[in-house]
């Protein structure tokens, strides 16, 4: 079989495709950190923050759920270059200087899902019984200590199922980025595809991979959620 | 600020728009089809249907679309001379149907997973009351079921059509000259990024914004809290 | 109290009970307002309590008793009036829209940590297990060390009759095992006051008694508590004094025993009526 040779071979695909699907891996997991962070900024603003704040807020989110991601990724990665190259120019070069791919796809995905993390945050947040709020403070404890005690614990344990589905929106998501030049699983696959003339073969390979990478995760983020679940059940 | 550059951007990206909607309109219609007809192969009951059907929504919701379109478009270009012999070539030579048939594919798989959900969440005290007063099968799935069904998936399904509206976009990707498509060419003739982002970010935010309001209307229609309403 | 005409009633106090020479005062709510929005829910409600004192709360609903109670260890924050607790006026200030709140946060935290809450519908923590949620304020808010809590948690809730539980999370408790557990919680942070938000409202009526079996021992043991109930036996029987409350006023207030044999207030009366079947 020829395709044998092609993936396994000493100098097969195999091992360029593997590394590839671990950036995807890393791509999606720097993605989802800094969304969680924007996440828990706009929930912080949609909860808590005042009438300015608040709208402000939900523009942003409305703005980022409209607008396709594909769109977002090109506007942080010609934005920031420009940007870049302008500082460039100041300091007396010239010409286009791109910015890193992984750190733009990185804040890309962030920003993409930002909005859905922030949702999940808030409902985690709605989720805890205002009474056990209310405990807290009638036990004395201070706004810092109440997040780091009582509310940050329960949001994360509340938010679990729902940061699920955005890893894997994220990971799905992480394929766009090959447009600016990342070499992930899918442009790996493309340079694959391109080289040996067998597109079908090296697509192929490349959804199995995501479809690894999609339900193990999916998996793992299932055993985590019974784990963290338990003491909300009844025995 | 350029008043003069945004309006031409505005108006040639609203070139892309009627691409974009067809996009839209044809891989939603499509995708439907196909969600309905795959939720049905699951409840046949039959593991001969329901089987395949089970692993194509696995498949299409475990991956990308963007590889999903590759996969059509440049993938099954390895076996062009078989599509040629089959006369299908002129199909998948078109990005435009590539990129339906890919968007439509994978919507169907998301969709009949929400109408499941729907399905799902119909309480079993409702059906034993349609059956405990006489209604046939049919009858108690066109008088209950799916009136109760549809309420509970309206939301979920607004949501996948904003994403398919979105997903329009990776059209752009095999060449298609949607509002996408203009705007990347635009970006990469002149690099101002953030105008012409504005501009067809504008765009998209106007459609996904009437979109939701329609479902939001319907929803109202279809709402059973509202007072004094007269159920659709 | 033989008076044919009653003395103002929103400062009308008790005298003090005999059995303790120099009450040593813990409590003194004075003149109370509170409004939520257009409704004044408190309308100059004043209140004292000894070291030792059991104050019942009663009042239908809406009458503000449990507004009044939130207003001690500010949950509510009163529009006007004084709140000393312990000897300690608790200072309040102006924000710029107009409303009250604490100005010092650092006696805010002391202010709660004197006088510990129990709730209507428990609020355990759900994240910790029975134990955790005794040492929670213990260990983190007054910072003491965690074995000692541990220790004094377990005698706690062996007190409670919950010692088999501490290990369990608050879900798969009964009702009154729940609200048992608060009460440990409650008395964790060595408070000089216990605050009772109608502790036996949300428990079915089987489980109403354990709940009541413990509140009596701690009143037995000279523990000072204000409590917000709708238990008349409660409230005749082991309460010291009872305040009844109507539409944000005192409308009678004496020594409880003396105050259910002679209601002196026709709403008074009424009120006692309806409460037994």
């Amino acid at each position: 079989m020829p395709s044998f040779d092609l993936f396994l071979g000493p100098n097969g695909w195999g091992k360029p495709l593997l590394s590839a699907a671990l950036m995807t891996v890393a791509l999606s997991l720097s993605g989802l950190a800094v969304g969680a962070l924007f996440g828990a900024v706009l929930a912080h603003a949609r909860i808590g923050g005042g009438l300015v704040l608040r709208s402000l807020a939900d523009a942003v989110t409305t703005i980022l759920r409209g607008v396709p991601d594909l769109l977002v990724i090109y506007l942080f990665y010609f934005g920031g270059s420009g940007l870049l190259s302008w500082a460039g120019h100041a300091a007396g070069y010239d010409g286009f200087i791109g910015l890193p791919v992984f750190l733009t796809g990185t804040l890309a995905l962030g920003v993409v899902s930002a909005a859905y993390q922030a949702e999940v945050f808030r409902g985690a947040f709605n989720a805890i019984p205002r009474g056990q709020i209310e405990a807290a403070r009638a036990a004395g404890m201070r706004n810092v200590l109440m997040f780091r005690r009582i509310l940050v614990p329960q949001v994360l344990r509340h938010a679990l199922p729902g940061l699920g589905n955005v890893w894997q929106l994220i990971l799905k998501d992480s394929a766009l980025i090959s447009v600016i030049g990342l070499v992930e699983l899918l442009r790996a696959a493309q340079i694959g595809a391109g080289s040996t003339r067998q597109p079908f073969l090296f697509y192929s390979a490349a959804l199995v991979l995501y479809l690894v990478i999609t339900s193990v995760s999916g998996q793992v983020f299932r055993w985590a959620e019974t784990r963290s679940l338990r003491p909300f059940r009844r025995a | 600020m350029d008043f003069a550059f945004l309006q031409t951007t505005l108006l040639t990206l609203l070139g892309g728009l009627p691409l974009t909607l067809e996009l839209a309109v044809s891989s939603i219609l499509l995708g439907g089809g196909g969600a309905l007809m795959l939720t049905l192969m699951q409840a046949s009951g039959s593991l001969l249907l329901s089987a395949p059907a089970r692993a194509y929504v696995f498949v299409f919701r475990g991956t990308p679309l963007l590889i999903q379109l590759f996969m059509i478009y440049y993938g099954l270009g390895q076996f062009r001379p078989t599509l040629q012999e089959l006369g299908l070539w002129s199909f998948f030579r078109d990005p435009y149907w590539c990129a339906v048939l890919a968007m439509a594919m994978n919507t169907a798989a998301y969709a009949s997973e929400i109408i499941r959900g729907g399905l799902g969440s119909v309480p079993p005290g409702a059906l034993e009351a349609a059956t405990a007063c006489g209604m046939r099968p049919l009858l108690r799935l066109r008088r209950v079921i799916l009136p109760l069904a549809i309420r509970q998936a309206l939301p979920a399904y607004s949501n996948e059509l904003i994403l398919m509206v979105k997903a329009t976009s990776l059209a752009s990707i095999i060449t298609m000259m949607e509002v996408t498509g203009l705007a990347s060419k635009m970006i990469a003739e002149t690099y101002r990024s953030i105008e012409i982002f504005a501009c067809a970010g504008l765009i998209y935010l106007a459609l996904t914004l009437i979109l939701t309001r329609a479902v939001l209307l319907l929803e109202w229609r279809l709402s059973t809290t509202r007072k004094n309403g007269t159920p659709a | 109290m033989m008076a044919t005409t009653r003395p103002p009633l929103a400062l009308h106090i008790a005298p003090p009970t005999q059995r303790r020479p120099k009450p040593v005062e813990k409590i003194a709510l004075v003149k109370l307002r509170k409004s939520f929005g257009l409704i004044e829910v408190l309308k100059g409600v004043s209140l004292k309590a000894n070291e030792g004192d059991v104050v019942s709360i009663l009042g239908s609903s809406g009458s503000g008793k449990s507004t009044l109670l939130r207003c001690v260890n500010f949950l509510e924050t009163p529009d006007s009036g004084d709140v000393i607790l312990c000897g300690e006026h608790v200072r309040m200030r102006q924000r710029s829209d107009g409303r009250s709140v604490p100005a010092d946060p650092a006696q805010l935290t002391r202010v709660r940590t004197r006088a510990a809450m129990v709730f209507q519908s428990f609020n355990l923590w759900s994240h910790r297990t029975i134990l955790e949620n005794v040492i929670e304020a213990p260990v983190h808010v007054q910072g003491r060390p965690r074995k000692d809590c541990v220790e004094e948690a377990e005698a706690l809730l062996d007190k409670v009759g919950l010692a088999a539980k501490r290990h369990d999370y608050p879900a798969v408790l009964s009702g009154g095992q729940q609200q048992r557990a608060a009460i440990a919680r409650a008395l964790a942070t060595h408070p000089e006051v216990l605050l009772f938000d109608e502790p036996t409202s949300a428990l079915d009526p089987e489980l109403v008694g354990e709940v009541l079996k413990v509140m009596r021992g701690l009143a037995e043991e000279g523990r000072t508590m204000l409590v917000v109930t709708h238990e008349m036996g409660f409230a005749r029987h082991v309460s010291t004094r009872t305040l009844f409350l109507h539409q944000g006023l005192v409308e009678e207030e004496g020594p409880s025993e003396e105050m259910f044999a002679h209601p002196r207030t026709d709403r008074f009366r009424q009120f006692i009526k309806r409460a037994q079947p």
